[in-house]
């Protein structure tokens, strides 16, 4: 048998070399950085659990999408993690379970799925994000959405627009004012998810039609949304919505669109999706859910995660950093000085060794630092 | 938010209809567009600020997807084929009407699709006639075409074929009969899900094709 593909990675899979390895650690860390100061304690997850606790607790993430196989040890079946979202859950029923709340957490690693998505092909990516355990108010909504933004501008992300939506909106529509045969919930759902507004009224939802107009620039869309609500069953939610536009203020360009459900399956009242310049889809997305995934048990919480690879890609890409290179025979001392003055050093190991090839921007001589031409 | 909009259209049976849709809703692509002998496959629109590219009809609903388009028109069908979660098909343009369904060669004395669980159907659309033969118990092994479906059961490649019909005639000129319609098809508008959350010049796209689809302009 040839040997030709030995070294090939698996499709969705790809190695970070110096220059993007460099963006991902700094981004990541600018991300818990910012999380950190607003209060957030890191957490460390494993990289694989028993599928049945990965998948237990939210509704949505499907362990059929997880690399899995067996553990020789337990005999039970063990997952690769595909979010860490529920890790986090675990932590705060169990280790964390008497800590008092709110219980603010952060996390970032590394998450795969063994199948890509149908636009994107990669199979591991970056996920970095925080959640708020213990409520799911609009007070706990608003801290997040500011975070989150504020996360988005650290990692170098410009042009933030955010999508606010209402994922429990149509369940909460159909027992009310707009009452929907149980059959055709789903229908009325996936239609109004393509925005497909013939569809929808062939799927029996005409009465839903108002709400696919209901979405665009925040200030607009949320007055069409009360001008839909008349009952008042939504009131609070609009009332939430605003307060939390209002937190967010002139921070980032804001949308909504309440029947928005895609990529919003244990989400409880308010989910919302960051976008950024450059980024192709999105960058990340959160909201508030119950950690049990039902909507009768478990303790509220609210979080977000971003997914910066799109962001490192393009940092990756930006100018080489500064380094001195320190010739055959150099003082140690000097070049300890230097790096702690915050210069990064490379040194010569052989007489053959050439500054610029190595990609030094600077050059030791004796104890100064001159650039190179 | 200065670069221009793209707007895909694709080629053939679709793009007659909706040239005068697209015109009432402000689109109208420079006059080099109508030139039969002209071999550029991307044009200026006359309202500038957007660029109309002409491809074929799958391949309108893939550069939207990916964002590269941020706008198209497209046949439901290619929409449901692919069912890409980043496609929004907001306004039905209720032109380009057609089905999509099964035919099977006349008096084939075939075993009814109640009764069978593996058929052989050669198709331009593997992903819906699966789904929808699926739903059904039966699972569907789909040889994948790009045209001429209709010679596969003659040939012997498969029992039965699923294309789109519009009256008819080719089905009928190859000895094959229309048994069950798959899917109602028509034009669509369709964006891409970032494009529209984040340029407020789709929602304003969208909102004059809606006029037009509702009889408003």
């Amino acid at each position: 048998m040839s040997d030709i593909d030995r070294d090939l990675l698996p499709e969705g899979l790809e190695d970070r070399l110096p220059q993007s390895a460099a963006a991902a650690t700094r981004i990541m860390r600018a991300i818990l950085d910012v999380m950190d100061a607003h209060g957030y304690d890191r957490v460390r997850p494993p990289l694989i659990e028993f599928e049945k606790s990965l998948a237990a607790r939210m509704a949505g993430i499907q362990p059929r999408r997880m690399f899995r196989f067996i553990d020789p040890v337990s005999l039970r079946t063990l997952a690769l993690r595909s979010d860490i979202t529920p890790q986090v859950g675990r932590i705060a029923e169990t280790g964390l379970a008497a800590a008092p709340r709110p219980l603010r957490l952060a996390y970032a690693g590394p998450v795969a799925t063994i199948k890509a998505d149908a636009l994107d092909p990669k199979r591991e990516r970056l996920q970095v994000g925080a959640e708020l355990i213990g409520s799911d108010g609009v007070a706990a909504a608003a801290e997040v959405v500011a975070m989150a933004i504020d996360a988005a501008k650290a990692a170098g992300a410009t042009g933030i627009s955010v999508d606010f939506t209402l994922p429990d909106l149509v369940d909460t529509l159909a027992t009310s004012i707009l009452p929907l045969d149980p059959q055709a919930i789903d229908a009325v759902r996936r239609e109004l998810d393509s925005k497909d507004a013939g569809g929808l009224k062939a799927a029996g939802g005409e009465s839903y039609l108002p709400l696919l107009y209901a979405a665009g620039p925040f200030e607009s869309a949320i007055e069409k949304l009360a001008q839909i609500d008349v009952g008042g069953v939504l009131a609070s939610r609009i009332a939430g919505l605003r307060e939390i536009a209002a937190r967010v203020g002139g921070a980032a360009r804001l949308t909504l669109d309440p029947t928005e459900r895609h990529g919003f399956e244990y989400q409880s009242w308010f989910g919302f999706t960051i976008y950024a310049d450059g980024v192709r889809g999105l960058l990340g997305r959160g909201g508030t859910y119950r950690i049990s995934g039902d909507a009768e048990g478990g303790e509220p919480a609210t979080g977000f995660s971003l997914y910066p690879d799109p962001l490192i890609d393009v940092a990756a890409n930006g100018t080489a950093r500064e380094a001195v290179f320190l010739p055959l025979g150099y003082d140690p001392a000097v070049a300890a000085q230097l790096r702690s003055g915050g210069w990064r050093t490379i040194a010569a190991l052989s007489d053959i060794d050439e500054a610029k090839a190595l990609g030094c921007t600077h050059i030791l001589d004796g104890t100064s630092v001159h650039p190179l031409s | 938010m200065s670069r221009p909009l793209t707007f895909a259209v694709p080629k053939g049976r679709i793009l007659e209809e909706a040239l005068p849709v697209m015109a009432r809703a402000g689109v109208v692509p420079e006059a080099a567009f109508n030139d039969k002998d002209n071999r550029a496959l991307s044009f200026a629109c006359e309202n500038g600020d957007m660029r109309i590219i002409r491809v074929r009809a799958f391949d309108v609903a893939t550069f939207v997807a990916h964002g590269a388009a941020q706008a198209g028109i497209v046949g439901s069908d290619v929409v449901e084929e692919f069912d890409y979660p980043d496609l929004y098909a907001p306004v039905d343009l209720d032109i380009g009407h057609c089905r999509l369904s099964v035919a099977e060669p006349v008096n084939s004395g075939l075993e009814p699709l109640g009764k069978i669980s593996h058929l052989r159907i050669a198709t331009k659309y593997p992903n819906l006639t699966s789904r929808y033969f699926e739903r059904q118990g039966i699972q569907a092994e789909c040889v994948k075409l790009n045209g001429a479906m209709e010679l596969a059961p003659s040939l012997g490649l498969s029992q039965r074929i699923v294309d789109l019909v519009s009256t008819g005639r080719t089905l009928k000129e190859n000895g094959l009969v229309e048994t069950t319609t798959i899917l109602p098809v028509s034009a669509r508008l369709i964006v891409n899900r970032a494009a529209l959350k984040t340029d407020p010049r789709l929602g304003e796209l969208v909102e004059a094709f809606r006029a037009v689809a509702e009889g408003r302009a």
